[in-house]
């Protein structure tokens, strides 16, 4: 008999800074993880209700927009999914050492790098971005 | 060297998912844009893109068109493949590839192949960025 893969553990991460949202989100998948990208809370309800993936816990940024903001997402995500953890995050540090806390308890057993170098290399691209723009 | 960076700019959320998932399980990096705005800011960030998926409507200020126009006036050479339920093939459009919608993952992941080759075999060519 064919041996039954693991279900694969799955993060939203969710914030509206794509530059953020997408190294916090590949940091987290070399963890090991599922990772959803949601640029708003409408992206975080529709992750959780599609419902193909159990979802294990959503890392958001305190300040996403959408038809929620992050305080009342956290209240509904609570009362319609109370198995999912929410971790609001006020910036890329704390997001970052959210990230990395979140990789401790992940699938594999090391962290592929530290978080810290995460933050710092959203911030080369964000600056990167304004330098662009100047 | 890593495999090839594709960015994948989709404003449905479960299509953009779905997509970008399928493609990293072939094996290639991929990176997420909600729109035509976060797809231009990532091109700006300076991060290395060897090839653009985008639909074409979507909110905000910079559509699928308008994208695959600036991503060719910074690097002239980086494939875009513009994917849209409604657009013909005949209408004049800046991209190199059009796909209609639906499509498979299939069709698309050979368009892909054909223009920066598989996962790992990096194309030789220079994007001009």
């Amino acid at each position: 008999m064919a041996e039954e893969l693991p279900e694969p553990r799955c993060l939203i991460v969710a914030d509206a800074d794509v530059l953020i949202r997408n190294a916090l989100a590949e940091y987290l998948r070399h963890c090991g993880y599922k990772v959803f990208e949601a640029a708003t809370s409408d992206e975080v309800v529709i992750a959780l209700e599609e419902g193909a993936l159990r979802i294990d816990a959503l890392l958001a940024d305190a300040e996403l927009p959408g038809r929620y903001n992050a305080f009342e997402l956290r209240i509904w995500v609570r009362d319609h999914y109370p198995d999912v953890d929410v971790v609001l995050a006020g910036n890329i540090d704390s997001a970052a050492k959210a990230a990395g806390h979140l990789c401790d308890e992940g699938p594999h057993l090391q962290r592929p790098y530290d978080p810290e170098s995460v933050a710092a290399h959203v911030k080369r691209l964000l600056a990167a971005t304004r330098r662009q723009r100047l | 060297m890593g495999a090839q960076t594709i960015l994948v700019v989709e404003d449905e959320f479960l299509i953009r998912f779905m997509l970008a998932d399928s493609l990293r399980e072939i094996g290639y990096q991929v990176l997420e844009a909600a729109d035509g705005d976060e797809g231009f800011e990532i091109l700006m960030s300076g991060q290395v893109i060897d090839l653009i998926i985008t639909d074409v409507r979507m909110p905000g200020a910079i559509d699928g068109m308008e994208l695959t126009r600036r991503s060719k006036s910074l690097a002239p050479a980086r494939p875009v493949i513009v994917c849209s339920a409604d657009l013909f093939k005949s209408q004049s459009h800046p991209a190199d590839e059009f796909l209609a919608k639906p499509y498979t993952i299939e069709a698309l992941a050979g368009l892909i192949a054909r223009l920066i080759g598989d996962p790992w075999q990096k194309s030789s060519q220079n994007h001009g960025a």
